[in-house]
This record gives structure tokens, sequence and C-alpha cells, in this order.
């Protein structure tokens, strides 16, 4: 498989803190209120966990992948990514870094005027600086491992929800990301669907595994048997901790 | 009194801001392409010739046709007016100056406006309001290398691909309405050829880039810049529509001025 990790436009952006996790929310105000100090919310995700995020629509957890992505800044606290303050990177060094990031947004995301393989291949044929048969290569792998073949020529609105969330997951780990963020990933899905496709975006290309940030609803018995750690959000905080 | 006056100054602080907007996001397309990898600049050929077909191809009919009808009723008066004066040798200048410097670039512009450019604003649109764009930016992908880039040099390529088609078509239609009006071909060509400079090229070609650009960069502005939700998308095509129109118009004077 296409090794990316030699690509200059996966290395050429602000150097990661040597030693610091993947992930790490600080005291942030998850609902916008600068008036409830005591709600804020605080989480470290360690290399190689899954940490999955559970919480209501009221709950803030809808702003978790936002923050990781630097996408949105917080309002109070600080969201580190490789112990980087990534809303605090300029532009074009923040689309850098994100490419060491894979993000599957609430919904899919998908580009809807693309094939579900096209989808997948987009941030390998633009995030990267490989050769045009090299990044096929890696593309063909990824529709192999996450089972699209059938529907690979498809568009996302012709597409099952499955097959939606498939393409999705493949696009987030198609630059080998060592932190994952998924949101709502699993809405619609079965529940051996929904093992499956955890399982196989927390395993990385050199066999090793994945720190993952999943947010959802609720969990499944299948999905919660591969989560590390789960953590209840409610009202902007984390509550509770269970291994 | 006082309140007319702040009315015209935030009408023209919202112009000026607008405009401002506009140059940061030109300036953001432009470098854009430097940061094109190598199989994106395949992936982007690809979207590229998507455009110059919907662009250009397609549009290639109903600008012929409109160069047609434009220059024989351009051309037959004026064989009949100038005819009364005994200044039939002008018929180069009108031609020339009038349907191919400025009527064509102008209509022909028009019509990419009216096919394109609302297409363009209304796909950006879409794509912002589908999160689309958010998507692309978390992938790491710069969305004026994936969206804007393409079309903006799509749009350039044809709307001077046009010029040319519309002035060709012009001068044929031209030649017919002379012919029918008893000028031989000889005379037609031979007044027009005298009054055709290379300037008339450099000018239509000048014009095919920038009111081009106009087109794509105008209408993906307004088009990327919806935020409310999919109500915002009719206001964002008629106001990038508008825009394109105006500043086509304006370019258009200024080509004036600058060539004369």
């Amino acid at each position: 498989m296409t090794d990316l990790r030699g690509s200059r436009f996966l290395s050429a952006s602000a150097p990661e803190v040597p030693g610091a996790p993947p992930l790490a929310y600080r005291d942030v105000d998850l609902l916008g209120r600068p008036e409830r100090p005591d709600r804020r919310f605080s989480l470290t995700v360690e290399p190689e966990a899954v940490v999955a995020a559970i919480g209501d629509e009221r709950s803030g957890i809808e702003a978790l992948g936002q923050l990781a992505l630097g996408l949105r800044a917080p309002t109070a606290g600080s969201v580190t990514v490789y112990g980087l303050p990534i809303a605090e990177l300029p532009y074009y060094d923040l689309l850098v870094f994100r490419r060491r990031v894979g993000y599957l947004p609430a919904g899919d995301g998908l580009l809807q005027n693309l094939s579900l393989k096209d989808n997948v291949a987009l941030p390998v044929r633009f995030a990267t600086d490989h050769r045009l048969r090299e990044v096929e290569s890696r593309v063909s792998q990824l529709i192999e491992d996450f089972r699209l073949r059938a529907a690979a020529a498809t568009r996302p609105a012709q597409a099952s929800e499955e097959d939606r969330r498939r393409a999705a997951a493949a696009r987030a780990v198609a630059l080998n990301p060592g932190l994952v963020v998924l949101e709502l990933p699993f809405d619609g899905l079965t529940s051996r669907v929904a093992a499956e496709l955890l399982d196989r975006v927390s395993r990385r290309d050199d066999g090793g595994r994945r720190a993952i940030l999943l947010t959802s609803h609720d969990l499944t018995l299948s999905v919660r048997n591969l989560v590390t750690r789960t953590v209840r959000v409610v009202d902007g905080a984390a509550l509770e901790e269970t291994k | 009194m006082t309140a007319a006056v702040a009315a015209v100054g935030r009408s023209g602080a919202r112009q000026l801001s607008v405009l401002g907007g506009l140059a940061r996001f030109v300036v953001r397309a432009v470098r854009a392409a430097a940061r094109l990898t190598r199989a994106g600049r395949w992936v982007m050929l690809r979207v590229l010739i998507n455009q110059i077909r919907f662009t250009a191809l397609q549009a290639i009919g109903l600008v012929a046709f409109l160069a047609a009808i434009l220059a024989f009723l351009v051309i037959s008066q004026s064989i009949r007016q100038l005819g009364r004066f005994g200044a039939v040798n002008n018929l180069g200048t009108i031609m020339v100056v009038a349907v191919i410097r400025e009527l064509g670039p102008l209509l022909t512009a028009l019509i990419v406006v009216s096919r394109s450019g609302t297409a363009i604003a209304a796909e950006m649109a879409t794509n912002r309001v589908m999160g689309e764009v958010t998507a692309l930016e978390a992938m790491g992908i710069d969305p004026y290398i994936y969206l804007v880039l393409p079309r903006m040099l799509g749009a350039i390529v044809s709307v001077a691909t046009l010029m040319v088609v519309f002035d060709a078509v012009a001068l044929t239609s031209g030649f017919v309405a002379a012919a029918t009006n008893g000028m031989g071909f000889q005379r037609y060509a031979s007044i027009v050829l005298h009054t055709l400079s290379a300037k008339d090229v450099w000018l239509t070609l000048a014009k095919g880039v920038f009111f081009g650009a106009a087109v794509a960069l105008f209408c993906s502005y307004h088009g990327l810049a919806v935020k409310a939700g999919p109500t915002e998308i009719p206001q964002a095509v008629t106001r990038g529509v508008v825009a394109t129109i105006v500043a086509i118009f304006v370019m258009s004077a200024l080509f004036v001025a600058i060539a004369t």
C-alpha cells in the first residue's frame, strides 16, 4: 500500500509537541455560556485509545468534532491536537495540519457531485504529492478494505446509508492519520456494521491502533466492546466516566 | 439631512467591504494555484474540462445564433442608412467598433453570466449550505483549489473562445447581410479588413480574460458567502449575477478609456 507519511504535504506544517496526547480538551465551554464556568468540558484522548463521548442533543457533543479540527475556536478553555492549540494555527498551516486528523462529520459530509470512490480519493489527490498511479493504488486499497467495490461508482444520493458511511469512514482514514474524530458515525447503521466500521477505522496501516474520539447519542453493545473509555456529556460537562 | 448622509455612508462602506472581500477572494484564488498537488492537477484538469464543456461548448449554438442575428441586423440597417449619404465605406467602422469590439464581448459575457454564472453561484451556495466546503477544509483541502480555481480558468478560456466564435459568425453574417443588400464579397472584405487591426484581436482576448474571470469570481464569491441556509441560495445567485453584469459594463467602459 502507498506509504503516505513521507509526503511533504503531510509533514510541512507545525511540528507536534513530543509526548503530547493526540487530543485534549481543557475546560472548554461547549454550549457558549460564559456565565457557567462550572459547566466546562475536559477530556484527553490517549494514543491508541477509543474514547466515546455520549450525550443528547443539548449536551454539547456536536461541538467536539469541529473544535478538534479547528473548524471552530473554543470561547473558553483550550483544545490541543498533538500538543498544539489547533485553532490558533494560521489558515494554511491549519489546512496542512488537519491532514493528520481523520474526520467523519455528522451526516457524512460527502460531496454530492462526486462518486463514492472520488470522495474517498479526494484527500489523497489534493493533500499529498504522490503520483497519480500511487494515489489510485491507495484508493483501490481503501475501496477494498471498506467493502465499497460494488457501490464505488455511485453518487452519495444513489447509495445506501451504509455505503455512504463506509465511504465517509474510508475518506477519514485515507491519509492514514493517527487520530480520527467520528461524529455520530453509527446513526442508522446496524450494530454489526457499526462495530465492523469502528474496528476498521481504528486499525492503522502499520498494524497499530489509532486514537479515536467518537460522539454518539447512544452506543450498542457490540460497539461498546470496542471502546476503551466512555464519557457521558451532560449540559456541557463530562459527568461520569466508565472503563 | 444627517440621516441621509449616514445612509449614503453606510451603503458606501458596505460596497467597499464587498470590494475588499472580493480582492481578498481573488488573491486567495490565485495563491491557491501554487498549492496544487500532482494528482490534484489531474482532478482540476477534469473539473476544468467539464467547466469548459458546459460554459463554452454547450453555449456555442446560442452565441453563434445571437451573433448572426445581431450582425445581420446591424449591417442591413447600416448599409441602407449609410447608402443614403454615400458613406458605405464607414460600414467597416460600424462592424468592427460596434459589433466586434463592443457588442460582441458584452453579449458573449452576458450569455455566459446567464448560463454559467448562475450555475456557478448556485453550486457554490449549495456546497456551502450542504457543509461540503467545511468538509473540504476538514480534509485539509483548500476550497479555493477545488472549487474556485478550475471555474475561474474554465470561465476565462470559455469566454475568450466564445468571443472568437462570436466575431467569426458576426463577420460571416455581416457578409450575408451585405450581399443581400447588393454588396459583393470583395468590397465587404476590403472595407471590414481595412478597419480591423491587431489591436482588436488583443482587445477581444483581454476582454475574454477579464470578463471570464469576473463571471467566475463574482459568482463564486457571492455563492460561497451564503451562511443562513437554502433560502439564501436564490439571493446569492441574484447578487452574483447583478454584480457580474455591473462589473462587465464598468470594465467595458474602462477598456474604451484605455484603448482610445
